[in-house]
């Protein structure tokens, strides 16, 4: 299994195609390599009001240790929109001209990931949490799992692939697989379903041959997913700290959640929970990363073992924790 | 030296509204050696039907705007060919009183899902009178 390291990856392959240099500072960064740093262009205390802007608005909680990613963020919105100081930069983020705070929270959103990525949480789904999911249901009724968020959409696909490729009762079950994010650029991206090499090195050629159509785009050759399968996967903008947003897509049995509430503090953690436990439909199961833990975070959860993960589950109607 | 002619793959219609079934039923039935279309709904397959031909259709009985069995009640009524098209009815319903309902309707076989990968195979071939 890949190094899959919970720290901070800085955004990379932004529309799933390798595009930018982050993707290679995202590697030295987290493998504790020195990057080389341009100097900061902020002073601390101004940092403090933006870390204050920035937790508010979203729930991510930037600490210390985060500074020289935060900076290069920081660094690149500025730029990009011709600030000459951080004062500027920050009225405009406030005033919310040219739609800067979506900018900032998608600059500050991580987006690198690749197909079948935790390849053992795919396992435990198709082997365990969809029979039990569907336990009970009337065949043709709907089952729903959310990746949330979902990014560029891989695991979302990830998801559709693996449960065509090894869940017998596919055609049983009305199944409808929705990925939501807060990052828009992510969601078209998603949408759009363009990969690069990179996002498809753990899948067969038969797997791609099957699910993918080469193409060749201006960044070098892409893979885009076939049509039929863009269409069976919705996206929609969801903030998991918003209750209003998270109701809005109705309940889901299964949700995979990974490697999002490492972002936030304990406070926005218990919120996020409690919107993630509402989001399911009682005896529906929750995938977190492979270092998060639900019980750390929320006592609303059940930890189940299987044979492939640890998975989190909200109890069944009438049952306990 | 001229080459034996390849033999034409079959065309199939593949009717059912859910988008993963279609993907589903699609690969296996293309890995099998078929000619595969798709239709959402009884009125989409209904035009692509009439537009064809078709060697045969794997109809789902569950669907919105015109159901598995009131599309095949439609094409029954037509002339030749299509009132003789095969068609494999596909649902989730396991009931003798579904089945029958199917068979009164017109449909050629009656599969409950999940239909697994060999069973749509070879009932594909059957009724299509095909191998590769």
């Amino acid at each position: 299994m890949p190094d899959d390291s919970d720290e901070i990856r800085p955004t990379g392959a932004r529309c799933g195609l390798p595009l930018r240099s982050d993707a290679a500072r995202a590697r030295g960064t987290a493998s504790g390599q020195p990057v080389p740093e341009a100097v900061s262009p902020v002073t601390d205390a101004e940092f403090a009001r933006f870390c204050e802007f920035l937790y508010r608005r979203t729930g991510i909680h930037l600490t210390p240790a985060r500074r020289a990613y935060a900076d290069r963020r920081l660094a690149e919105r500025m730029a990009a929109t011709r600030s000459r100081s951080f004062a500027v930069y920050f009225a405009r983020l406030r005033a919310g001209l040219g739609g800067e705070a979506e900018q900032l929270v998608n600059a500050f959103t991580v987006n690198e990931t690749y197909f079948f990525r935790e390849e053992y949480q795919l396992r435990c789904l198709s082997a365990a949490l969809m029979d039990r999911v569907a336990a009970g249901r009337p065949p043709g009724a709907p089952l729903r799992i959310w990746s949330h968020p979902c990014s560029t959409g891989e695991e979302a696909y990830s998801i559709a692939i693996w449960l065509l490729e090894h869940w017998g009762a596919v055609d049983r079950y009305d199944i409808e697989i929705v990925g939501s994010d807060i990052d828009t650029r992510a969601l078209a991206a998603a949408r759009a379903g363009l990969y690069g090499a990179r996002a498809l090195m753990r899948l067969s050629p038969d797997l791609v041959a099957r699910y993918f159509v080469r193409e060749a785009t201006p960044l070098g050759e892409g893979w885009r997913i076939i049509a039929a399968l863009r269409d069976s996967v919705r996206f929609s903008p969801c903030n998991l700290m918003e209750a209003a947003a998270m109701r809005s897509e109705g309940a889901f049995d299964v949700i995979f959640c990974r490697n999002v509430l490492i972002y936030f503090d304990d406070a926005s953690r218990r919120v996020a929970a409690g919107h993630l436990h509402e989001s399911l439909n009682p005896g529906g199961f929750i995938c977190l990363g492979h270092t998060e833990s639900m019980s750390r975070i929320s006592p609303l959860f059940r930890v189940c073992r299987f044979a492939d993960a640890f998975v989190y589950q909200r109890p069944p109607e009438g049952e306990h924790v | 030296m001229s080459e034996p002619a390849p033999s034409v793959p079959p065309r199939v219609l593949v009717v059912d509204d859910a988008g993963l079934v279609r993907i589903y039923y699609r690969g296996v039935l293309e890995r099998a050696g078929f000619a595969v279309d798709e239709a959402l709904n009884g009125i989409e397959a209904l035009e692509r039907v009439l537009a064809g031909p078709y060697d045969l259709l794997v109809v789902d009985v569950n669907m919105p705007r015109m159901d598995g069995l009131s599309f095949l009640r439609a094409l029954r009524r037509r002339e030749a060919p299509w009132r003789a098209l095969p068609v494999l009815m596909t649902s989730t319903e396991a009931g003798a009183g579904d089945r029958e309902a199917a068979r009164a309707a017109g449909a050629s076989f009656y599969l409950v899902k999940p239909v697994a990968e060999g069973d749509l195979v070879a009932h594909a071939r059957a009724l299509a009178g095909w191998r590769p």
